[in-house]
Parts: C-alpha cells; structure tokens; sequence
C-alpha cells in the first residue's frame, strides 16, 4: 500500500477506536479485507479492537452511504469518500437519515479510485459533509468534463446503442442495489400487481427496466459509478444516467448532493425552468 | 482402455472443423465489453477464438437450463419439446461445471417428474472436459472433495500443459476424429497430473464444516446477519451459480395463443418469497442469503445422497460487487458449529 494510504487507514484506525470505545458510535461502516480473495469489502466494526481491520485504498470502489439506512435510529459512523458523502447529502436532503444519526468520517483530496471511470468526470475532491476529515482538503477547485456521449447521437442511434449494451443485461439487478439512489421500499421492476415490466430477460423487457430506473435518477444520480462498478456484465449503463446528471447541472443548474438544506429537482419549479427535457 | 492424443495448439482448429460437421460447437471465447473482458460460452465457427488459459467467468448451465425459456403454448396435451438436428458440444468444460450438470441432473430427472425439457438437452449434448492445471481465481473444488482433473462421466477429457492439449478419447464413436493426431505417452501425462495436483495441494484450504449442515442448529444460529450484513441484495452470485436451478413462470399473451415461459429466479429476491397476501416469509437478506446457503449445504445434500449444491467454482465469489466470501460464510458455520454441542458427532 502507498505510504498516503497507509497513514490514512492508519487514522481511520485510531479515530474509529476511539469513537467506539468512547461509545460515540455504535458502529463504523467501512472498508476492510477479505480473508481468502484479499479483496476490497464492506465490514461493519462495533468492537473497538477490531479497528485495526479498516482501511482504505484507490481499490475501495464501493458506495457504503446505502448501508446507513440499515441502522436507522442509532449512530453510526462511516468511512466516506467525497462521493459518500454526497450520497449522505441527498439523503439528509430527502430525510431518509437523520444527520444526527451518522458520525462521517470524511477523506480529503480523493484522488479518484482504480477503474473507476467517473472519477475521472468528478469535481468533488473533499466530503461535502463531515464530522471528521482524514488528510489535508485538496485546495484548488477543478470541473472536469463529463464525456457525454449521447449528445453525439441521433435518437435512433441511441436507440439501437441502447438495444446492444441492455442485450446482456441478466437482470440481478446488481446495479439497483449497489446505487445509493435505488431506496425505494417496492422497486417498479418488484411490483406484480401491477406489472410495470416482465421477468424476462428478452430486449423489451431490459429495455424498460434500465429505462425506468434512468428516469427515477434525474436530479439525483451523482455520477459516482456505483452501478456500472457493480455489473457482473460490464454494461455501460452509465451513458444514460451520467446524460441525466449533465443535463440536471447544464440546463437546471442542478448538481445534487451539494448542499443538505437544498430541495430536490423535482420539488421545485421556477418558473424561467428551461423546457428542455432530460432526453432532448 | 482410452486413446491417448496429442495436439499442438495449433491444430486444435482442424480438430473443431471435422467435429463441427457432427455438432454445434459451444466453447469459452474472449469478449470485450467497455473495460470488461470476460470469458465466455457462445457458439463459436471461428475456432482460433477459444480461449481455454482460464476458467470462464459464465457457466454452461444455460445450455442445459436457458434463462428464458419458452415451454410452449398453455393449452392441454404434449408438451413441446425442442430437437435440433446437430447435436451441441461443450468444449473444455472444467471440473466444477461437470459436477454442476451432474448436481442438476437428480433434481430435473426425478423418477416423479421428469423435466423433459432439461432431459432433451441432456440427450442432446455432449461436453469435452477440461482439467485445471493450475487452481483458477476464486475456486476450491478440492476442499469439498472434487477432482480438479475428474474425468468421470464425459467421453472426451482434455489437459492443457501450456504448449499442447492432451486428449483422453474414452468414447469409441469419437476416436475417428482424432485419428490423423499423433499418441500421446501415458506415462509423461501422468507426471503432468501428478505434479498439478502437487501444485493445488499447496494452495488447499479445509472446509471442515458437516455436509448437510445440521438443519435446526444452522437455521437458528445468529451468524446469519454478520455474514449477510454487507450484501446488496442482488442476484449475482445465483445468476452466475453453475447449480441454481430456481425458476418462475410467467404467460404471455400472443395474438390468439397465450405462450408459457420459465425464467430463472433467485432466492436473493424478497419477490422470490413474497405472497399474494403482501407477507414476505423471507423478509431480511440475512434469512435470503441462509436460504441460500442452507439450500447448498443442507437441504440439498439431505435429499440427494449427501452431495451439497455447490461445485466450487468461486464464481459467486469472484462476481459479488461487494466481494462476499462463501469461503468465508463456511468457515464461520464450522467455527459457530464446533462450540455447539453434540454436532460433530450427529452430522
């Protein structure tokens, strides 16, 4: 592991200690390491001399915001990369969590992670809330592109684009449960009576589910790659959400996740909204 | 007694050819998708294309079960089945997916009710094996006592030590294909078995939890939601199993028929379980992932002769978004299991 890595996790590991054996929290979400794979997993530590299994590395691709609202009605507190905290933000926006219910321990000057291509597209380098910051704040600002690709495309491009990369879709729905945004009790895809879309994995059916679940992400997908990290399919399902989130920002002027008093796009009207659509 | 081939590599496309006349040609390829390359099974007619270096990262269960599947149109009488005039062959099938299809084949062919369907494939297909030469990413076959170089039960069984392809041709209506290839000496693939073996030895680890798991003892256990706390809930890890086997129906309606289809399911879904009255039994990941794990490794094994439902492969390992460790979730069982009395020696 980097030495920068190696201090972090080290702070991670001090900082949780203390916060659990002081009884400040009941648990800290975070990353550890998984026995046989070596790999990077989400572990739950409530006893204060586990601390030491936290760590975290570029490797930790996974979004632990969605597990706070597992733990509902005690503190927890969260090891939070800048786009956790933004996941933490829409739901303090949407009071899906109280924020006196979560101790954020925040990373400073993420630097990206490995594989991840939307951190490449990410502007949000510091943890937008915070109880408790890891490293030194990146100081200058950047806004990075987002490689929008559908702006190239002809809507029958689209269309046909679409049809291809969906065709591999299994439907595990790997991608609903790894998104942050995905909280509804009953998901669309779930629901029997009525039926919104069919069980089967033919072209119709995957279309309307990947469309369906776009449409809930306007105004409130951050563009963290949550769900393209978790597809066992590498489908690029991220061309459509991350077109949602470019339009939310250019046209409305709307980046979510910034700021936790603000209303939701879709709770506010001005009445000078643009009347472009999220799919012109 | 076997017939024992050798092939360059390089031969192994003129090999193809001639089989192909008799048989649809299934096989592990390479695709790329974004920044994914995966190994795969598709229908190959460009032979260079096969990839056999590593374990594909899908099993062959869907040749055997289709995750769509049309039954035919509801109405009473026969069913339909489907014949196609080639029969189809799987090409270097591995060790755990030869013991997936032979872990599926009690459940759809019981002498109550046969599935005619699985049965007609069966029937109909014929799988090349393949031995592992070196331990694949997240496997362990050998730890729940399968043979990594098993060559039971398949006519043809292949190895691959790196410059050429060992054929061992059990079946006698399949030698022809392979007589212009030159023999292959006994004795020097024995020491290449002998010292692969050596190699996984090595790298074994022992799952010494008991096969069934003891029902009662293992449901009530509070392991459960510390092992299933970090799943997300989706299905990957069933969808990739080469031994889930739990499907739904559904009807569609088309024109005048109404046409009948199964479609996997999974026992990670609360839908799986939900009843019409809106009461889910499996309400909390942790009691959907102890379905799964219990189905596995307890009901499965105490139906049929003691064999868990579980081949090894690693793949629900390897393909977790959040790198859940079945490994794990076993090791955790045995050590709960040995500090509850009278386990051991009950089974």
């Amino acid at each position: 592991m980097e030495n920068k890595y190696l201090e972090i996790s080290k702070k991670i590991q001090e900082e949780s200690r203390k916060l659990l054996s002081e009884g400040k929290v009941e648990r800290i979400i975070g990353f550890g390491r998984g026995e046989f794979t070596k790999e990077i997993t989400p572990i739950f530590v409530s006893d204060p001399d586990r601390a030491d299994e936290l760590l975290f590395t570029p490797e930790c691709d996974m979004m632990l915001a969605k597990y706070l609202l597992d733990y509902k009605g005690s503190k927890t507190g969260i090891v939070a990369k800048p786009c956790d905290t933004r996941a933490i933000t829409v739901y303090l926006a949407e009071e899906l969590i109280k924020r006196e219910e979560v101790f954020i321990i925040g990373i400073n000057d993420c630097e990206g992670l490995d594989d991840n291509d939307a951190c490449e597209e990410c502007g949000i380098r510091n943890p937008v809330v915070v109880d408790l910051e890891i490293g030194q704040p990146r100081k200058e600002e950047i806004d990075p592109e987002i490689k929008d690709e559908l702006e190239e495309m002809t809507r029958e491009e689209r269309f046909e684009y679409f049809q291809k990369e969906f065709s591999r879709c299994i439907r595990c729905y790997a991608c609903r449960e790894a998104c942050f945004v995905c909280t509804c009790d009953e998901c669309f895809a779930d629901s029997n009576q009525p039926q919104w879309v069919g069980a089967s994995i033919g072209k119709r059916d995957n279309f309307t589910f990947h469309l369906m679940r776009a449409m809930h992400m306007a105004g409130r997908c951050i563009n963290c790659g949550a769900c393209e990290q978790a597809c066992p399919e590498g489908i690029n399902m991220r061309a459509l959400t991350k077109h949602l989130y470019r339009v939310a920002k250019d046209v409305y002027q709307f980046e979510p996740g910034l700021d936790p008093e603000e209303k939701t796009l879709f709770a506010t009207y001005k009445l000078n909204d643009s009347e472009q659509g999220f799919l012109d | 007694m076997a017939v024992l081939k050798v092939l360059q590599k390089d031969e192994l496309g003129k090999l193809l050819e001639t089989l192909s006349n008799e048989f649809r040609i299934i096989a592990p390829v390479v695709r790329k998708y974004g920044k994914k390359e995966r190994v795969e099974y598709h229908q190959v007619e460009d032979f260079s294309e096969i990839h056999l270096n590593r374990q594909p990262d899908t099993p062959p269960k869907k040749y055997f079960l289709p995750q769509n599947e049309r039954l035919g149109e509801e109405r009473s009488g026969e069913e339909v089945t489907e014949t196609g005039d080639r029969k189809t062959l799987i090409f270097g099938v591995r060790s755990c997916d030869l013991s997936a299809i032979d872990i599926l084949k009690p459940v759809f062919l019981d002498d109550d009710f046969t599935d005619t369907y699985f049965q007609n494939r069966l029937e109909n297909t014929l799988m090349f094996g393949l031995g592992c030469s070196e331990r694949q990413e997240n496997c362990f076959c050998d730890s729940l006592g399968i043979n990594p170089l098993g060559d039971e039960n398949v006519p043809v069984y292949m190895h691959d030590d790196g410059e050429r392809i060992w054929f061992e041709v059990k079946a006698k209506e399949l030698e022809k294909f392979f007589t212009e290839f030159p023999d292959g000496d006994p004795k020097e693939l024995e020491e290449k078995k002998n010292s692969w073996l050596e190699e996984f030895k090595k790298s074994a680890i022992e799952i010494g939890v008991p096969i069934p798991l003891p029902e009662l003892v293992s449901f009530n256990a509070p392991f459960w939601k510390e092992v299933a706390a970090n799943c997300l809930g989706c299905g990957v890890c069933t969808y990739y199993c080469p031994t889930c086997f739990c499907f739904g129906f559904f009807w569609e309606k088309r024109e005048e028929e109404i046409d009948k289809w199964r479609t996997w399911d999974s026992c990670m879904f609360p839908l799986f379980t939900k009843h019409g009255s809106g009461h889910n039994p499996r309400e909390t990941q942790d009691q959907r992932t102890r379905q799964r794990i219990m189905h596995k490794f307890s009901y499965h094994p105490s139906n049929f002769e003691g064999v868990p439902a579980c081949s090894a492969c690693g793949r629900c390992i390897s393909q977790c978004p959040v790198n859940i460790d079945l490994r794990v979730i076993l090791k955790t069982a045995e050590k709960y299991l040995d500090n509850q009395e009278g386990v051991k020696s009950s089974g």
